[in-house]
């Protein structure tokens, strides 16, 4: 399925994907995906684990060999030029990868080594790069002495060791705390304005809707749909939702009032989301032992759409 | 330049595995009070007891005491256990710790990555050899200033021994497996190599068998520039051990791959 892409005038696709396939033996992590991100935007992959989102990452990351399609960044072809893009890359993981051996600031300074700067240019750079990631005064702590949010932001400022143009994040915020997960979000919002490009995934999608301009829905290694996520909204959600919380005994009779009055509904627990077709906010009768409450139609609506859709065309 | 340009050609750059060193180099110093024992105080324990314990019961073995025979074979021994234990236990816990994963988003390659470990490998089997040759000078049992050629068996030494540490690395699934580098490799080595007996003592069934052991010419080595007396058989020696790592590694780097890019 050809996919439409948003282009907005004077941009450039800084990742350029075309019919991206890659196996493990016999299980296909990514069955033909095509894909462009611009130049300065986020650019999210929203979906379940399993989606083939990690996999797509370490392909781009050219840590992985695809089995089929073509996969340009920043011009160079991640096959055959593997080195020369992971120069133009960071990457950040979902395992931290932090070196438990050094402090945190040698973790950098390493990186820095890696990146085939000099000794003196290491230093430079991660005290520099410590200072904006708020990590300065933890510069010469022990890793293991870091709290989780602490070590995923030393995991992000490690990649940016190399002043990169495209910055990969593999679910942030995965295994945070509230906190440790807002502190990560405000400096990624630092970044997206300073221009860099972020391709990024995440199973959440609070976080997708809050940093990204542009989101892909993955699901069983395929994109099944692409665009802004208020774009996503409209195409795939109703702009309000109507949430019924219900008595146990109430759940028959208002299965049974749903389907009458023809709206979807999808069931979480004790909550029933219930959308109209056209769209609108659904106009659920009241009923004995349902309190209703309305709601703005939100990505996870658009996922568990999409997613259900895809699903049904197998 | 010639070589720079051979290093090019393979695709390698010298840089990423100077970088894999200096960051060995780094995490060696902020320990080094604790390493201090692994690479002096537990190998000059072995030197202590076996030198002046054995040494008491046994007389003189090829010509000269017996602390000052086994003394090239304890610290050839050490070095041993050094590459190896930093290249199967230390890479497959960078493998395991993601530590490898993170360093390849970098720039460099499993290659270059391979080789630094190796390059740490002969350091560490440089600095036992140092370490553990100062007390044997102070004890007496080194006197040829020849002696210095055992930091070249030791570079030898932890080439060699370190590209098959690799390759226990790169095949562990978990450290169960991975503990087996010390019951197949480490022990056998330890006692089968000529550094507590001259090998001719051996039944003739086993003594070809410790001859093609990899750390025997190793062994052979240092004893030869210990004693200050070199013959063609270092030579060979020297070159057995160079065709070994020659043989080794490139397998030893191609399991590495398998496991790191997938």
């Amino acid at each position: 399925m050809p996919i439409e892409t948003t282009r907005g005038p004077n941009t450039q696709a800084i990742i350029r994907g075309r019919d991206i396939v890659k196996r493990f033996g016999s299980t296909t992590a990514v069955a033909g995906v095509t894909f462009d991100v611009m130049s300065g935007e986020t650019y999210g992959l929203l979906g379940p684990n399993g989606a083939g989102k990690t996999t797509l990452m370490r392909l781009l990351s050219a840590l992985s060999p695809l089995t089929g399609g073509e996969l340009m960044v920043a011009g160079l072809d991640v096959t055959h030029q593997g080195r020369a893009v992971r120069k133009r890359l960071g990457v950040v993981t979902q395992q931290d990868g932090l070196d438990t051996d050094l402090t945190v600031q040698q973790n950098l300074e390493t990186y820095g080594y890696f990146s085939g700067l000099s000794r003196r240019e290491s230093k430079r750079r991660a005290t520099e790069v410590l200072a904006f990631f708020g990590l300065s005064d933890r510069a010469n702590d022990d890793i293991d002495h870091l709290s989780g949010g602490m070590k995923r932001r030393l995991a992000i400022a490690r990649a940016f060791m190399m002043e990169p143009d495209v910055i990969i994040l593999d679910e942030p915020t995965t295994g945070l705390d509230p906190q440790g997960r807002n502190l990560v979000w405000e400096k990624l919002a630092v970044l997206k304005a300073s221009g860099v490009t972020i391709l990024m995934s995440t199973h959440y999608m609070e976080e997708a809707a809050a940093l990204c301009d542009r989101i892909a829905i993955m699901h069983l290694g395929r994109i099944l749909d692409e665009g802004t996520p208020d774009e996503l909204i409209a195409r795939h959600a109703s702009t309000e939702v109507a949430q019924l919380r219900l008595a146990t005994d109430a759940r028959t009779a208002v299965r049974a009032a749903l389907a009458a009055s023809g709206f979807a509904w999808r069931e979480v627990g004790t909550t029933i989301h219930v959308a109209a077709h056209n769209g609108q906010r659904p106009q659920v009768p009241p009923m004995d032992g349902v309190r209703i409450t309305y709601r703005p139609g939100n990505l996870e609506d658009v996922f568990l759409a999409v997613a259900g859709r895809g699903l049904g065309d197998k | 330049m010639r070589t720079q340009a051979a290093w090019m050609a393979a695709g390698i750059r010298w840089r990423s595995v100077q970088a894999l060193w200096l960051r060995h180099a780094v995490a060696l110093k902020r320990i080094w009070k604790v390493a201090t024992t692994w690479y002096l105080v537990e190998p000059a324990f072995a030197l202590v007891a076996v030198g002046f314990g054995i040494g008491r019961l046994v007389d003189e073995v090829e010509g000269v005491p017996y602390s000052v025979f086994v003394t090239p074979g304890i610290i050839m021994a050490s070095a041993m256990i050094h590459a190896i234990f930093e290249c199967s236990w230390g890479v497959f816990y960078r493998i395991t710790g993601g530590f490898y994963e993170t360093a390849l988003t970098a720039p460099v390659t499993v290659t270059e990555l391979a080789l630094g470990d190796v390059a740490w490998a002969m350091t560490r089997a440089v600095l036992t050899t140092i370490s553990v040759g100062t007390v044997a000078v102070v004890f007496g049992w080194i006197t040829s200033p020849w002696a210095v050629g055992m930091l070249l068996a030791a570079l030898l030494v932890g080439m060699e021994i370190g590209a098959i540490g690799l390759i226990f690395a790169a095949l562990s699934p978990n450290t169960h497996t991975l503990s087996l580098v010390f019951t197949v490799v480490a022990t056998p080595l330890y006692f089968f190599s000529g550094s507590f007996f001259p090998i001719a003592v051996l039944p003739d069934v086993l003594e070809p068998l410790a001859w093609v052991l990899p750390l025997t010419p190793g062994v052979h080595i240092a004893q030869g520039f210990a004693k200050g007396q070199l013959a063609l058989t270092h030579l060979w020696s020297a070159l057995y051990m160079m065709g070994l790592t020659a043989v080794i590694l490139p397998i030893a780097i191609h399991l590495l791959k398998r496991r790191l890019v997938t």
